[in-house]
């Protein structure tokens, strides 16, 4: 491993059990994307604070899907080659929402016990 | 769960290589962008590729948790051990064949069983709602239970609250005559509602209308759909048509379909003449109709609703009868009993049936045990990799699945080998059609037989494999691996297991013996019953009179006075009389019998003893070879003025004159009969009805005395020099030459009868002494196993003893002494089992009792014979250890 690499997991924070999914959800929300780009984005959007294990990224796609809120379709990639596009289904849409809600419930709950405590 | 989590699951289980190849390509795709990203960054391609792949981590892992959240990991570790099972089983090739062929045979014998209970028992009988069919019976002092008083048919039918209808009917040979050539015909005479029990509709025309009984009913038949086709040619204008039975024409109202078959066997369906306002005032000097009934109970009628509606309707019908029978005792412990239908027609066979299938059940045991035993054997040689992998991380519970697996590879393809010798034996039995099966469909391999293997196939993987399992879930992992030398030291408790299952096996082969043993002696005994007569060169059969033409007893004499006259004339005869009565004609019951009080001794009917009547021509004795004991024989004094002489058998004189002289005695028949009755003979007894009987009381009449004596329904019985059968077709010859119209019927020779009814005997002392060989081969198969495996064991020990001077002998000694404590112990446990479970088979016993101790001891001999025998082998090995090699070892 590389000194770069060290300071930078410095910076970077490891996602919590269970909230690489609701990303991902959200991530696809505006459309149809594959896991590389997933991974991207999410670190894009969270200015490299989140780092998207790619060991953990595969296989909560596979969940997702199993579950039904994602599908997968074979696309094309930037690079010209086959890919496999995730997209939400109807039912993604509903699950995105009740976590989003829970989600803010309870990030604004732990704020709440941080700041006031 | 959701059905696109199920289309997921079943892609991923059966396009598993799609399934992986899309998952490698999504990672691929993955790498290369991300090295693309790198590249852009200004790396060079094998850095970016390096960089790429190490941020993305193990790919094996991942792909490994991708495939958990596919969930279809028992399947995938099923496969694996699939794979595994049969790889490892086909390196031992003995062991998995002996397995093989012990699963295949057994399997086979309890299918081949079980479609035999299956055709007998099970399958439904082929009229709507057949379980709410049932039988009812009246019982009323030692009457078994099969008939009913007519005039109770009325009261119940009347009475019930939860039959949708009741039906009577009778049965009734008949000849078929106007046709070319004469025949016997079964007819059932049956009330209208008959067909509303049934709920059958006829394939043309109709049925019996409810006006269509009484005293005087139309001459009309429904015929069945066999005789249809046989006679009619399946005329579909058959209806309108006549037939003539025994002279009288019959016009034919309608044709029942195919399947229609109740009672078993009969050919035409006639409406049954009996009247309410005859039957109803029951009276004791007046002989009452009988009848046997059918009834369908309602929809949703619980037993115990049944049982409580039966003993009010005993109660009520008890009521009606007046008070001379209670006195006079006929209604003694009187009840109305239902029987579900199959069950009544499947009668006798059932306990033949429950112990067949007891008998195969332990054979299969016997294979379960043999087979763990097997696998055991192997699981210990395999401790060591078995050890290895858990010590990889293997857990136990994904060992134990996989012994299972291996159990089950070696179970399926046993059972459908099992299921095709099934498939074999049911062809072979539906061919020969043994008598028991005669009155059943032919065997099938249906649904539910094929059901029952596959079911049993996967118990019996489950229970040979549970041992082995269990002792894989039990490895110490350190001991296993510490130990280097050969793979054979077994923990303790495998081989104290190992014992304990052979022991079990002897004992249950033991249990088998001593059945097959009974069984073989009683069926031994049974055949070399003293018949009291000779059976060889005896010609029998049988002529019905028809009727109308012979309704006087002066044209039935005279038939009869000429065809004895005619065969007696043929060369190849010595002497013919005619019987109401053949020996061994198959039916317990009396031809006909009647209550008898001795003259001066009058008793209440109740009381009086019941006696036989079998009416015979004057050669009767002599022909057939009965010796006379007292008195004498039918002679030319017997005339039709002399019509009071009878002879007894002895049975007779033994149980109403035990302490006189039964000569010269008279007896009285029936109610208010003045004709007194003279003992003038006593003779031997004979073997009856059924093989094996007690021999009952029985009174013998001339047909030469006349009135009282009429046989409509007679045997012949004719004693030929050389071979009865090449007597046949004279003998018929000349009976049609008195009269052409007359069926002759029922032919078979004295010695065929004594065969055919040790037929049933045969067939179960067949099928058991077959599975009884099958387990002694099993046996002692498993025995050689155990100790073949106990010398290995102890190869180093017998060096040792060989290298300081022990002699064959005692080494050999050593060995057989194992093999008889196991023998011993397993004959403890049969002993024990056989003296619980032989009583069940009593009804099947003849001459011997279920506890017979010559049948245990000589049975318990030849086992322990077995057992040492198996072990002679490992015991010469043993014997021929070399020390030098044994010590070595290591």
């Amino acid at each position: 491993m590389s000194v770069v690499d060290t300071m930078a997991r410095e910076q970077r924070l490891d996602l919590l059990q269970g909230t690489l999914d609701l990303l991902i959800l959200r991530t696809l929300q505006p459309g149809p994307m594959h896991g590389w780009a997933i991974s991207e984005r999410i670190q894009q959007i969270s200015r490299d604070v989140l780092q998207v294990n790619q060991g953990s990224l595969y296989p909560a796609l596979h969940r997702l899907e199993h579950q039904g809120w994602i599908k997968a379709e074979w696309g094309i990639s930037e690079l010209g080659r086959r890919a496999r596009f995730y997209k939400l289904t109807a039912a993604g849409r509903k699950q995105l929402e009740l976590e989003t809600g829970d989600w803010v419930r309870l990030s604004t709950a732990i704020s709440r016990v941080l700041e006031e405590a | 769960m959701n059905f696109y989590d199920v289309f997921l699951r079943c892609r991923a289980i059966f396009q598993r290589h799609r399934v992986e190849d899309e998952l490698e390509e999504e990672v691929q795709a993955h790498l290369e962008l991300q090295t693309r990203k790198h590249v852009a960054a200004g790396m060079t391609i094998q850095e970016a590729q390096a960089k790429a792949r190490r941020e993305f981590g193990a790919i094996a892992l991942a792909k490994e948790r991708c495939r958990d959240e596919r969930r279809t990991g028992f399947v995938d570790h099923f496969r694996q051990d699939f794979r595994y099972a049969v790889r490892s089983l086909r390196r031992d090739v003995v062991l998995t064949l002996v397995a093989l062929f012990t699963l295949a045979i057994c399997i086979g014998a309890n299918t081949t069983v079980f479609s035999i209970v299956n055709s007998v028992m099970l399958r439904p009988l082929p009229y709507p709602s057949p379980e709410r069919l049932y039988w009812l019976g009246e019982r009323m002092g030692r009457n078994r239970a099969e008939t009913t008083i007519g005039a109770d048919y009325y009261s119940i039918r009347e009475q019930n609250r939860v039959f949708e209808d009741v039906a009577a009917y009778g049965t009734r040979t008949l000849n078929l005559t106007g046709v070319e050539k004469p025949e016997q015909l079964d007819t059932a005479l049956v009330s209208p509602s008959f067909f509303k029990v049934l709920d059958s509709q006829p394939l043309l025309g109709r049925v019996l209308a409810e006006d269509e009984q009484g005293v005087k009913v139309p001459h009309i038949a429904i015929l069945s759909f066999r005789f249809w086709r046989s006679h009619m040619a399946s005329d579909p204008r058959a209806v309108g048509k006549t037939i003539s039975l025994d002279g009288f024409p019959y016009l034919v109202i309608g044709v029942m379909p195919q399947g229609f078959d109740y009672p078993k066997g009969a050919q035409i369906w006639r409406p049954l003449s009996m009247d309410e306002r005859n039957e109803q005032p029951r009276r004791v000097d007046r002989p009452m109709h009988i009848v046997r009934m059918i009834a369908k109970l309602k929809p949703h009628i619980s037993e115990r609703q049944l049982d409580t509606e039966l003993s009010r309707l005993t109660a009520s019908v008890y009521r009606e009868y007046p008070k001379e029978f209670a006195s006079a005792g006929f209604l003694e412990g009187m009840k109305i009993l239902a029987t579900p239908l199959q069950r009544q027609m499947v009668g006798d066979l059932r306990p033949a049936l429950l112990i067949l299938s007891g008998a195969v059940g332990l054979l299969l045991l016997i294979a379960c045990a043999n087979l763990a035993n097997l696998l055991l054997t192997r699981a210990t040689a395999r401790q060591r990799e078995l050890a290895m992998r858990m010590a990889l991380g293997s857990g136990t519970a994904r060992i134990v699945k996989q012994v299972l697996t291996e159990s089950l590879v070696l179970a399926l393809p046993g059972g459908v080998m099992g299921v095709i010798i099934a498939l074999v034996a049911v062809t072979v039995l539906n061919a020969w059609k043994p008598s028991v099966l005669q009155n059943y469909p032919p065997l099938m391999l249906d649904v539910n037989t094929l059901a029952f293997s596959f079911g049993l196939t996967f118990l019996t993987a489950l229970i040979f494999g549970m041992a082995p399992a269990w002792t894989a879930g039990r490895i110490r992992i350190q001991e296993a691996l510490k130990s280097t030398g050969p793979v054979h030291t077994s923990s303790r408790s495998a081989t104290r297991i190992r014992h304990l299952l052979i022991v079990i096996e002897l004992g249950v082969a033991l249990m088998l013996l001593i059945g097959a043993g009974l069984l073989g002696r009683s069926f031994v005994k049974l055949a070399t019953t003293n018949l009291g007569f000779p059976a060889d060169h005896l010609l029998t059969l049988r002529v019905n009179l028809t009727g109308g033409r012979y309704a006087t007893l002066v044209k039935q004499k005279q038939f009869y006075d000429e065809v004895l006259g005619a065969v007696k004339r043929l060369p190849q005869v010595k002497e013919a009389a005619f019987s109401s009565d053949l020996p061994l004609s198959g039916d317990d019951r009396f031809y006909s019998g009647a209550k008898f009080e001795i003259a001066g001794h009058p008793l209440p009917m109740a009381q009086r003893p019941q006696a036989g009547i079998t009416v015979v021509s004057r050669e009767f004795f002599k022909t057939i070879g009965i010796p006379l004991r007292a008195g004498r024989l039918f002679g030319l004094e017997d005339t039709e003025r002399s019509r009071d002489s009878i002879v007894v058998n002895e049975a007779f004189s033994r149980k109403i004159f035990p302490a006189e002289d039964a000569l010269n005695r008279q007896i009285v028949i029936g109610p208010n009969n003045p004709v007194k009755w003279r003992i003038v003979g006593v003779v031997g007894n004979v073997q009856g009805g059924q093989l094996g009987a007690e021999p009952l009381p029985l009174i013998y009449r001339c047909l030469c005395q006349g009135s009282g004596a009429e046989l409509y329904r007679t045997g012949l019985v004719v004693r030929t020099i050389r071979d009865p059968h090449s007597a046949i077709g004279a003998v018929v010859a000349q009976i049609h030459s008195v009269d052409r119209d007359e069926p002759v019927f029922d032919i078979r020779s004295m010695e065929e009868r004594l065969a055919d009814s040790l037929a049933p005997r045969r067939f179960y002392l067949l099928l058991i002494g077959t599975f009884t060989a099958i387990a002694i081969v099993l046996s002692a198969v498993g025995v050689f196993g155990v100790l073949s495996y106990f010398v290995i064991q102890r190869n180093r020990e017998f060096g040792i003893r060989i290298a300081i001077g022990a002699q064959s002998a005692h080494v050999l000694g050593l060995v057989l002494r194992e093999s008889a404590m196991l023998a011993a112990l397993g004959i403890a446990i049969g002993l024990a089992g056989a003296w619980g479970v032989t009583r069940y088979l009593d009804s099947m016993l003849y001459g011997v009792t279920a506890l017979d101790s010559l049948t245990f001891t000589s049975m318990s001999i030849l086992l322990t014979a077995v057992a040492i025998f198996a072990s002679l082998i490992p015991a010469m090995k043993a014997v021929r250890v070399d020390p030098v090699i044994a010590l070595r070892e290591d």
